[in-house]
């Protein structure tokens, strides 16, 4: 709790003026429900968003999301997600945990287009890479049996180098 | 798979409506398209203005819809949302995709 709850408790509590649009959900690791949780957060903020933002944002958590479901399912006792995304002054911060099995290091690290010295055109391999490029603060770490994911959307679309 | 394919003598217009191609859809996707071209053999004409997001699953669809088109023949995607756009432009696939902005309906075969 900070200092700032503290102050609203007692007989007159004020409401909050720090109360930050957020977005919260626990769901099943399926591309199906995936799908309806994406549009579900296009709902809760794409009013009053910048359409460029809320495209970046929607396409990192459909990438991160998709990646839960396809790669990290334990199939014998399923896999839940537990999503967390709030608006904040500069962006939006996201975390997501989920049960399933744990992240390659791989993807975490560096990468170029999937492309690049290839002979044949790749059918996949963009995911990381757009996660990667689209996020600030990207960070994983496992504990226990739980994956954590977290990372932040920026707002300044314009200030970026595309 | 929401889509129609209406074959125009020259070419085959293929329109979308799914209002997403993502993970959930992509296989479908990839299979009815790869029916169109195996079954036409011609030019492929894609309306995309109904599609509002696409994801990397999506743009591996059709990465292998564009490799499954006969040598020599033409995948043409029209009309590309900004979302949808952003994919293939920040993937670098706006360089391999023949990609058209709406208002040049015309000829494609110049």
């Amino acid at each position: 709790m900070t200092p700032s709850h503290r102050q609203n408790v007692g007989p007159h509590p004020r409401p909050s003026m720090s109360t930050k649009p957020m977005f919260h959900r626990v769901f099943a690791a399926e591309p199906s429900v995936v799908r309806k949780t994406l549009v579900d957060i296009r709902a809760r903020f794409g009013a009053g968003l910048d359409e460029d933002t809320m495209g970046r944002l929607e396409l990192v958590l459909a990438e991160v999301l998709n990646n839960v479901a396809e790669h990290a399912v334990d199939v014998q006792q399923g896999t839940s997600i537990h999503l967390c995304i709030v608006r904040q002054d500069a962006g939006f911060a996201c975390a997501i945990t989920d049960d399933g099995v744990s992240l390659p290091q791989e993807c975490l690290q560096p990468r170029n287009l999937p492309q690049d010295g290839a002979t044949e055109l790749p059918e996949g391999g963009f995911g990381w890479y757009l996660i990667q490029d689209l996020t600030q603060a990207l960070c994983y770490y496992r504990e226990r049996h739980r994956n954590f994911l977290a990372f932040s959307v920026p707002f300044d679309g314009a200030a970026r180098a595309h | 798979m929401e889509l129609t394919a209406n074959d125009q003598g020259e070419q085959v217009v293929v329109t979308l409506a799914e209002p997403r191609i993502d993970a959930a859809i992509a296989t479908r996707f990839k299979d009815t398209m790869r029916e169109i071209i195996t079954k036409h053999r011609k030019p492929v004409l894609v309306d995309m203005r109904s599609v509002q997001f696409m994801d990397s699953s999506g743009l591996g669809a059709m990465i292998a819809v564009h490799k499954a088109m006969p040598q020599g023949v033409h995948l043409t995607l029209q009309d590309l949302t900004p979302d949808v756009m952003r994919v293939f432009r920040l993937t670098r696939m706006d360089s391999v995709f023949q990609i058209k902005a709406s208002g040049d309906q015309q000829e494609m075969t110049t």
